[in-house]
């Protein structure tokens, strides 16, 4: 009865959208891969000499208003930050920005029109989730190369590690200025509730079968509690699984597929995940821990969100990744110290990954007028400590208050600027949270040292020969094997049987071999 | 005999100028905004990039069209597609038949009123909402018709992982969220029966039932075949919104609930290809097209007039 | 006596049929209101409590916190409202005419040529080219971005109503536009002095459509408007609800907390009631168009 095509394209819209930044906290592995950020220490490649031939070089006489695109709504605080923000780049380039937002609710649809549709703007938000290989191999985005980010952005050139620059490589070149963040894991871990672990006199969590004890524990004992915060998502593979899978064995998952390989394998001999006896003997475990009450039944459709449910009491475990679990350590702290929320890291002696420099950036339109202006700018806000510091966190004294160098605490207008995607100049100048609780700090410090550098951390699967495939496998995986890791489906070795078959069926023996084949090729030219 | 046909040509156009006047305005928007956009249907055909735009992006044949068919549940999906929208199309019509009918005979101008802004109601609730309340309803842990059944000493029935009730329980929602909206329709067409019409049949010895089948639903046939027509044209494309909101990416369901577009949108959920997106779109298309042509030449057979075109 | 028992066998028909007829309408208006109240006692109830207890008839812990969120800035939700009201008015009473007239032309049975009209309308029902294109076209080359027409014009003439008119056209009788003619009056004039007063319930049926198309259509704007002032009020709504989950996952990424309480399901219940609201306190009053019945012989004197 209703105009079905447009009521197709409508919901599309929100779901996409929402599905996107769904995907954004669990897909840091996908698509691109593991890097190991040579912490602090800025690696340059040859181009840092230039710096002062450079800037003798570049002409900024004709004032140029540049025009970028943010995800996230417009702060309330647009017109004083940003007023500021300009008459600084007024002084140093010559340059202005005007930022147009991209609601969370409707990004998803609007960010690539604005591509197909050729709109005006200089300088856009992007990121592995943002679909920003698509986006390059489309055409969006313009190249830059080497000279180029050496010529316009010196301070960048010399403070980022390579090793960020060529996970951003999409076919060989460069269409985004990464984020220069080293302290990011995409580890997950996990947060309980340290008051019912006494209670109930359980040992101290760090490994599956000390977890398992404890949610076994609180399914039986607590009536109206949900031992653990399973999220119904559109990943493939939940945050219990990329802890017990994927961290424990330290295999690296590619390209949204159930492939892999092990991270210490210098071969980088590629395998299905759901072939190995692990992953058997892991669903036996889910289906235990679903049958005795580990999880909701009907996690796979509950759309609440574990966070609300855990400060509220209602769940007793959730998994996520550090940053994320910091702060809601702190809030719990504060709502309810009685809970003696701890964190847990269940495979405590596994190999750690830092994040990829490609979860947030900035790239460069590839029809803009003013390119070179464009990069001087990110140059100044990425580098340039004041610039950085209202770009970032809002006016001194207003949205919060600076705590010596590197520190900070949000006032309470916070709020009133940080609302949108300004983590895209994540860089060393970031300052920390003072309410960022201790255990966190701890837990990153520990990490920083297990840090696993290999050679393929650098590498990024380019599926655009098998996209077939791959949108199959996708599908497959959500169909089959998504239940079978909630532990939903009763006899657990027909449904495996049932997911291979599909999976051959969808193709992912010719996944694997073109996987298997760019690997080599990789592998072969870093000698 | 061209110059022949050439000027009755002409002479129509100048007998029939009033009502060629009359209707040219929504000839033209229809032309501006549904045909000349109907251009970028090669989108389907090509391999979209920005710098070529829609008309310069290289061609790609059939390839767009490949993933979908590439495990063998194209054909499921589009037979689910199909029964779904004819249950929608048979229960809803029929309920909202029966209801208009009752309206229109029994009760006074309050209850008839308040029963019809009743029915009106799940109109304005979004699938989404509709989503969180059948999970509030269906939860296995706690929802409320397991929390009757378990008081009432009996097994907890979980729903959310049974994929044989779920026919049911969408045909039912679909239905319940239209029925006010048909219902409407249905019952301006039974105020414009002719009065006389029941003063005739009443004259006649017919009582209240046989008027209503041999006066009321006789005339109403007319609005249910257009509006029966009207969606089969439709019939391959599934209701997304319900559908994604109400399962989700629940697994276990999809072997019943899944419709063309809940599984082009999964398959498509990590890329952003126009151009697979757009040859989803054209498969539904040449399929309904296809079947509303067959499905009006038959009606034309059958009364010329009652024909779509 | 043959009049006496037939009038009371009458009676007991008559008697069975409001038993059926209230029987069943009521169980329907009951499974329609039911969740609907289930929406506003939601929205009036702690957002804790929903995540504790689920939804219920009642509000267990009563808090209008949703209503103030959406409240917060008034000036912004009466524009809101102005606009959405504006656009629903011009695009019903412009596209109703438009509708009908055309529906007019396809029903008048001496015209060649209406079933190739007919099959012109259809046909664009089945095919379409998708986003890329109609964006291209009302952004690059209407240049339509951010103006009112954007809201209005592109989905004024909806091919699906003006089907239904046609059908309802069709049974008004030929005899009453061929007397006319005879009269000498032209085409328009039988349209508008003859048909349009004839087809009152057809009118208020495709009108009520119209209108509630406009007052719920947020996708219009999500494509089109980037200017605060010309919002509708769905989108508003939409815009504010994808922004706190957004948001919410989003940040969580970044690791930056949000306070607890901060309202979703009983946000999104009252965004519904936000919503409809007007619509509902309206519809009683146009109701009087479907439910009096209109005696076609009434106009033939």
């Amino acid at each position: 009865m209703m105009k079905k095509k447009k009521k197709l394209g409508l919901v599309l819209t929100g779901v996409l959208a929402a599905s996107m930044v769904l995907s954004a906290c669990g897909q840091s592995n996908n698509g691109a891969n593991n890097g190991a950020a040579a912490n602090g220490s800025g690696s340059d490649d040859g181009g840092a000499a230039n710096n002062q031939a450079a800037n003798d070089a570049i002409d900024t006489s004709k004032a140029v208003n540049l025009k970028m695109v943010m995800l996230g709504p417009k702060p309330a605080d647009y017109d004083q930050v940003f007023g500021e923000i300009n008459k600084q780049l007024k002084e140093k380039v010559n340059a202005t920005i005007d930022a147009e937002f991209l609601d969370w609710s409707d990004w998803g649809q609007k960010y690539p029109l604005k591509f197909a549709a050729g709109e005006d703007f200089d300088l856009i938000y992007t990121s592995n989730w943002a679909n920003y290989n698509d986006q390059s191999n489309k055409g969006g985005f313009l190249e830059l190369t080497d000279d180029m980010l050496a010529k316009y952005m010196p301070q960048t050139w010399a403070a980022m590690p390579k090793v960020k620059w060529d996970q951003a490589r999409v076919n060989g070149k460069v269409y985004m200025v990464p984020q220069n963040q080293s302290k990011e894991f995409t580890d997950k871990l996990i947060l309980y509730r340290g008051d019912l672990l006494e209670k109930y006199k359980l040992q101290p969590i760090d490994s599956p079968e000390t977890y398992q004890a404890y949610l076994e524990a609180v399914a039986k004992n607590e009536k109206g509690m949900t031992p653990y915060g399973l999220e119904a998502s559109d990943t493939k593979m939940h945050n219990l699984d990329k802890q017990l899978l994927l961290q424990k064995n330290n295999w690296f998952s590619v390209g949204d597929t159930s492939l892999a390989f092990k991270v210490d394998d210098a071969k980088g001999q590629v395998f299905s995940i759901y072939d190995t006896p692990e992953f058997k003997d892991l669903l036996t475990y889910y289906k235990s821990l679903a049958d005795n009450g580990g999880w909701s039944r009907n996690a796979l459709t509950n759309k609440g969100d574990t966070t609300g449910d855990f400060k509220a009491g209602k769940v007793a475990s959730m998994s996520h990744n550090v940053t994320a679990l910091g702060g809601i350590l702190a809030e719990v702290d504060k709502t309810h110290p009685e809970w003696k929320a701890t964190l847990a890291d269940l495979t405590p002696d596994s190999h750690k990954s830092a994040a990829i420099s490609t979860q947030n950036g900035i790239a460069i339109h590839a029809t803009s007028k003013e390119p070179e202006r464009a990069m001087m700018v990110l140059d100044l806000l990425q580098n340039d400590k004041s610039l950085h510091d209202l770009i970032m966190y809002g006016i001194a004294g207003t949205n919060y208050e600076p705590v010596g160098d590197d520190k900070f605490t949000k006032t309470d207008k916070y709020g009133n600027f940080n609302s949108f995607s300004n983590w895209a100049w994540n860089s060393p100048l970031n300052r920390v949270d003072t309410t960022y609780p201790q255990a966190a700090q701890d837990v990153e410090k520990k990490w920083a040292a297990q840090v696993f550098h290999y050679p393929l951390e650098t590498f990024v699967f380019d599926n655009s020969k098998v996209l077939n495939e791959v949108t199959n496998v996708g599908n497959v995986m959500m169909r089959y094997g998504v239940p079978l890791e909630y532990g939903l489906v009763p006899d657990t070795a027909k449904g495996l049987e049932t997911l291979q078959k599909q999976l051959k069926a969808a193709g992912i023996d010719k996944i694997k071999t073109e996987l298997q084949s760019q690997i080599d090729a990789f592998l072969a030219k870093q000698g | 005999m061209m110059t022949e046909k050439r000027h009755s040509f002409w002479r129509d156009v100048a007998k029939y100028r009033t009502l060629l006047i009359m209707i040219s305005p929504a000839v033209l928007l229809v032309l501006l905004f549904s045909y000349i956009p109907m251009a970028g249907i090669v989108i389907a055909f090509k391999q979209f990039n920005y710098t070529g735009g829609v008309f310069g992006s290289p061609w790609a044949g059939f390839d767009n069209f490949k993933f979908f068919f590439q495990s063998g549940d194209a054909w499921r999906v589009t037979r689910n597609t199909a029964l779904y929208n004819i249950g929608f199309m048979v229960l809803g019509n029929l309920l909202q038949i029966a209801a208009a009918v009752l309206l229109f005979e029994v009760g006074g101008k309050w209850f008839r009123k308040i029963i019809q802004s009743a029915l009106f109601l799940p109109y304005f609730i979004s699938w989404v909402v509709v989503g969180s309340i059948a999970y509030n309803f269906f939860s296995y842990d706690v929802g409320a018709i397991n929390n009757v059944l378990a008081s009432l000493g009996m097994e907890r029935i979980d729903i959310y992982n049974t994929p044989a009730y779920w026919p049911y329980i969408l045909v039912f929602f679909h239905t319940w969220k239209l029925l006010g909206y048909g219902t409407v329709m249905y019952l301006a067409a039974i105020t414009s029966i002719d009065t006389e019409m029941y003063e005739a049949a009443e004259m006649d010895g017919a009582n209240v039932f046989q008027r209503i089948m041999k006066v009321t639903i006789p005339n109403l046939i007319p609005t249910f075949i257009i509006l029966a027509l009207l969606a089969v044209g439709n019939i391959f494309r599934g209701d997304f919104g319900m559908f994604y909101n109400v399962i989700g990416n629940n697994g276990m369901l999809f072997s019943a609930t899944d419709v063309i577009d809940t599984f082009v949108f999964r398959l498509l959920m990590n890329t952003n290809d126009f151009g697979m997106s757009s040859a989803a779109g054209v498969y539904q298309s040449v399929l309904g097209f296809v079947t509303i042509l067959a499905v009006n030449y038959a009606v034309r057979k059958y009364d010329k007039d009652r024909a779509l075109f | 006596m043959q009049g006496l028992s037939v009038r009371s066998s009458r009676q007991k028909d008559r008697l069975l049929l409001s038993l059926i007829g209230y029987a069943m309408l009521g169980v329907m208006a009951f499974i329609c209101v039911v969740p609907f109240v289930i929406v506003l006692s939601s929205s009036l109830t702690d957002e804790n409590t929903i995540r504790m207890n689920g939804f219920g008839l009642i509000p267990k812990v009563f808090s209008a916190e949703a209503y103030r969120m959406i409240f917060e800035y008034p000036d912004d939700i009466v524009r809101a409202y102005g606009v959405t009201l504006v656009v629903t008015a011009i695009g019903t009473a412009l596209g109703l005419f438009l509708t009908a007239m055309t529906a007019y032309v396809l029903c008048r049975k001496d015209f060649k040529w209406r079933n190739h009209f007919a099959f012109y309308f259809f046909f664009t029902t089945l095919f379409s080219g998708g986003l890329v294109p109609w964006y291209l076209l009302i952004v690059n080359y209407l240049d339509m971005k951010n103006t009112l027409a954007a809201l209005i014009i592109p989905t004024l003439v909806n091919v699906f109503y003006i089907m239904v008119m046609r059908a309802f056209l069709a049974g008004i009788p030929d005899a009453i536009s061929e007397s006319a003619k005879i009269d000498g009056a032209g085409d328009f004039r039988i349209f508008l002095s003859l048909i349009l007063p004839l087809s009152k319930p057809a009118l208020a049926t495709v009108g009520l459509f119209l209108a509630l198309g406009h007052w719920n259509d947020w996708y219009s704007a999500l494509l089109f408007i980037s200017d605060d002032k010309l919002m509708p009020l769905q989108y508003y709504l939409y815009q504010m609800l994808g922004n706190l989950e957004g948001m919410r996952k989003a940040m969580l990424s970044s690791g930056t907390d949000i306070s607890a309480n901060i309202p979703g399901e009983s946000l999104k219940m009252a965004m519904t009631v936000v919503a409809c609201g007007p619509i509902l306190f309206a519809y009683p009053f146009i109701q009087k168009y479907f439910v009096q019945g209109l005696t076609i012989g009434a106009v033939k004197g």
